[in-house]
């Protein structure tokens, strides 16, 4: 399994959990339904954890780890930027758009709504 | 002389030329032709202010009829100032280079992460490898380019467009990744940034960007069809603009134009006899300010020359 689709997985399980796992939790979350080696998914949640995307805490003796953002938070701030420009009005090269130029104040606001609408 | 020709030449390409060819609508029948006309126009600018910076001073210098340390000092003075330009340039290439990688990377590992790609039994039966779906309920569907490149749609575009439309949307963002048309926009951004205040001009910018929508939608049509293409267009348009503020009018605009060249098919022979001229343009374009330059070089060379 790729390395991308096993830290997705990882990522599920812990915005599934609601509260804060540790690697050995994660682990039998993940080998209900297939072989995986512990130290695969330490691996994976040290990585994640370096990019940022979960927090660490030490708590009796054992790390457990959270999710820096829920699952909607994250999709809201992505979709942010993925639809806004530069700080200087200038369309970010990054990225490139099916619909054109857009106002990322509309799009804040789109976005709220799609949210709360759920 | 030269200087005063090549800086005439370069204030007319970077300050009248854009505003003719951005109002112009000859370019939406071959975007492709039109791109390379405005990748030329704005080096040959580039061209003209070296030429500009180097030829000026000893030319002053000369009609001053100063002794040689001036001379020296002019011709030191041209040197830098033409490396600054130069340098400038590639900062800003670089910088912005560097600054979309780094946003990329970043916006790839969250969309890998939040992908439901798996979840829509609603995509085409041969999903591309790259494409991600991330759960929103706004219509929208965008590529991130590089190495390893994406494809993004979200829930509320699945949910908006027929099976059709998503393939011709994931066409349109294919070929904006195949053409690299990314690297298109990143040296126009670099060039825009790295042009000091008074002298920029968004006109390229703006025009290549809408140029480049045109190529992808060409590809799309090509493989897809132009009607599942304006369905999308339309549809993707219209469920973000209900509160648009007014500062969308060009877009609105954009998108009239990108619906309107999809209706109709220009026959094959209009559209290469306009490549053709932009392409021809293009070239004299790069080769005049070197003429300039040149020729008078030449001259004098000539008539020093021994026989």
């Amino acid at each position: 399994m790729a390395l991308g689709d096993l830290e997705r997985e990882v990522m599920t399980q812990l915005w599934n959990a609601g509260e804060p796992l540790t690697v050995r939790q994660v682990h039998e979350r993940l080998s209900r339904d297939r072989e995986l080696a512990y130290t695969t998914v330490m691996t994976v949640l040290d990585r994640l954890a370096k990019k940022g995307v979960v927090t660490q805490q030490r708590a009796d003796r054992a790390y457990r780890y959270t999710p820096a953002q829920t699952r909607e938070e994250m999709t809201a701030a992505l979709m942010l930027d993925a639809l806004s420009a530069a700080p200087d009005g200038v369309r970010d090269a990054a990225l490139a758009h099916f619909v054109g130029r857009l106002d990322p104040s509309a799009l804040t606001a789109a976005i709220e709504a799609a949210r709360k609408g759920k | 002389m030269t200087a005063l020709l090549l800086g005439a030449l370069g204030l007319t390409l970077s300050l009248v030329v854009p505003g003719v060819l951005a109002g112009a609508r000859w370019p939406d029948r071959a975007p492709v032709a039109a791109v390379a006309l405005w990748q030329s126009i704005t080096l040959a600018g580039v061209l003209c202010a070296l030429g500009v910076v180097l030829a000026g001073p000893q030319e002053l210098v000369g009609e001053l009829g100063a002794d040689r340390p001036a001379g020296a000092a002019a011709l030191v003075f041209a040197l830098v100032v033409a490396t600054v330009i130069i340098g400038r340039l590639l900062v800003s290439l670089v910088r912005v280079s560097l600054r979309s990688r780094a946003r990329r990377s970043r916006h790839r590992l969250l969309v890998d992460l939040l992908d439901t790609a798996e979840r829509h039994g609603e995509l085409p039966a041969e999903v591309p490898a790259g494409l991600r779906v991330l759960d929103g309920e706004l219509p929208f569907a965008y590529c991130l380019p590089g190495r390893s490149p994406r494809v993004v749609l979200t829930g509320g575009a699945l949910r908006v467009l027929d099976a059709a439309q998503v393939a011709a949307v994931i066409a349109h963002e294919q070929a904006h990744l195949r053409y690299r048309h990314d690297v298109v926009m990143e040296s126009f951004t670099a060039f825009y940034r790295a042009v000091p205040g008074p002298l920029r001009s968004r006109a390229p910018l703006d025009a290549v960007h809408l140029l480049l929508e045109m190529v992808a939608d060409d590809a799309a049509r090509r493989r897809c069809g132009a009607a599942p293409l304006r369905g999308a267009l339309a549809l993707l348009g219209d469920a973000v603009s209900p509160d648009a503020p007014a500062d969308l009018g060009d877009a609105a605009a954009e998108r009239r134009r990108r619906l309107d060249r999809l209706a109709v098919s220009d026959r094959p022979s209009a559209t290469v006899l306009l490549t053709l001229v932009a392409v021809l343009g293009a070239a004299a374009l790069l080769v005049l300010p070197t003429v300039i330059v040149v020729l008078p070089w030449l001259d004098r060379a000539l008539s020093a020359w021994p026989l």
